[in-house]
């Protein structure tokens, strides 16, 4: 299981609204062991961490056009540790000289009997992938490179395929709503990582 | 006036030596733990200290200290206690040695003559425009140079915009995932597409109203289609919703 986010809120009745603000890109793996030397040195110096994941999509068709999304992840290398369920609202359309995305984000932790849940609750796993890689963290920002692979056999964590020659990488801060400082730092420490990859905002709407 | 500026002067230097002696004694014994950062803070903190001298002596209110002369009134060759204090051990005896170091008003004269003669060469030499052209192309000419053959080293590409975009979407909502029929043109350099496309419905994963999705390899339905992208077929969705829905966890 991916490291706990920076704050976990228990969901009470005066949460604060947390949001994710988020930069992505990609290295080829060619240059992965370049680009980990570098976020090494950039970062808190803590243990090389490894992760590998299996994220399940869940929606829920109402009756009006947008499905409402849930994912549930749980670590394939804890396999005792409880899951981990998010939800990531819409994108903010701010003002475009906002450096990151921005979104709602919810996280809670939930038990193994979580998918059993979400299907009697009406919820149907749209996909399922598995990832897996290393997570590096700087203050409160994270940096996640990990490679994805797609599930062939549903169900079956065990067969899987890469879905490209290239790791993913995500750049990402919980924070509260408003705190318009903390995308400037995100964009300060992706500049810093150029050239050899390029952390931008990609709207994924964009690619529908 | 003079006595105000003075003192002033005084304080301002008797910090930059401090700072001096702190950077020193950092760079002697603490070099170890010593970060560049660290290092071009202190250099900003002398140059700091520096401009506000400089400032403070181009003030119009400071009297020009040039037309000030200094004239030893009585020199002994007596270690002076009061002196010695003063000037932390450098100076004890305010003796001969010490005036023409220490209340020196102009240079040497060798060196005033090779002044003087470097003032004139560099009075005769106008701008040459045909000199200082050529010495900006062969500048220019070196800079691409010199670009080429290290980017030519350097410049290969550690990242591909196009798997950025594919591994986004596939994370974001699942394009290439499950649906097996992806719509857009997949991530370029992905060798396992021809024979994953051929074997197609053994990839159907959610086949809603399909049934039978826990049977490994074959079993896939005949209707590969038939969920497609959540929002391009509603209907069809709704439909299977209602009836019992068999999903891959099924118990």
């Amino acid at each position: 299981m991916e490291a706990p986010p920076v704050t976990v809120m228990p969901i009470t009745s005066g949460t604060i609204n947390m949001m994710e603000y988020l930069l992505q890109g990609s290295v080829l793996d060619a240059a992965l062991e370049s680009l980990l030397h570098r976020l090494r040195g950039l970062c808190d110096n803590m243990e090389p961490e490894t992760f590998t994941d299996h994220e399940l999509v869940y929606l829920l068709k109402g009756q009006q056009g947008n499905p409402f999304i849930l994912r549930a992840r749980r670590s394939l290398s804890h396999p005792t540790a409880p899951w981990h369920l998010r939800y990531l609202g819409q994108p903010e359309v701010g003002d475009k000289s906002r450096h990151a995305l921005v979104r709602n984000c919810v996280d809670v932790a939930a038990s193994h009997s979580l998918p059993d849940f979400l299907n009697e609750m009406g919820f149907r796993m749209d996909h399922e992938f598995v990832t897996s890689g290393h997570i590096f963290r700087k203050g409160a920002m994270k940096v996640v490179v990990c490679n994805v692979s797609r599930v062939l056999v549903p169900g079956n964590t065990e067969n899987t395929e890469r879905m490209s020659l290239s790791h993913l990488v995500e750049l990402s801060v919980l924070a509260p709503a408003g705190q318009d400082t903390v995308s400037e730092d995100m964009r300060s420490f992706a500049e810093q990582l150029r050239p050899l990859i390029h952390l931008e905002k990609i709207d994924p709407m964009s690619h529908m | 006036m003079l006595k105000a500026s003075v003192d002033s002067l005084i304080s301002l230097v008797a910090l930059t030596k401090n700072a001096l002696q702190s950077f020193i004694y950092k760079l002697e014994n603490e070099y170890e733990r010593l970060t560049w950062p660290n290092v071009l803070d202190n250099f900003g903190l002398l140059s700091g200290q520096l401009n506000t001298i400089n400032k403070m002596l181009k003030n119009e209110k400071t009297p020009s200290f040039r037309s000030q002369v200094i004239i030893p009134l009585v020199l002994s060759q007596k270690p002076d206690d009061d002196l010695t204090v003063l000037t932390e051990q450098r100076v004890p005896v305010f003796s001969h040695e010490i005036v023409p170091d220490y209340l020196r008003t102009k240079p040497d004269p060798e060196v005033e003559e090779q002044e003087k003669q470097l003032s004139t060469d560099a009075a005769r030499i106008g701008p040459d425009v045909a000199q200082v052209s050529y010495m900006l192309s062969r500048l220019l000419y070196f800079s691409y140079f010199i670009s080429n053959s290290w980017s030519s080293r350097l410049n290969k590409p550690s990242f591909n915009p196009g798997d950025t975009n594919a591994l986004v979407a596939a994370v974001a909502f699942g394009k290439g995932l499950s649906k097996c029929r992806p719509p857009g043109p997949m991530a370029p350099g992905h060798p396992g597409q021809g024979p994953m496309m051929s074997g197609g419905p053994t990839l159907q994963q959610v086949t809603i109203g399909g049934g039978g999705g826990q049977q490994a390899g074959m079993g896939g339905p005949g209707a590969p289609q038939q969920q497609g992208q959540p929002g391009k077929m509603p209907s069809s969705i709704k439909t299977n919703i209602k009836s019992a829905s068999m999903h891959p966890y099924n118990r």
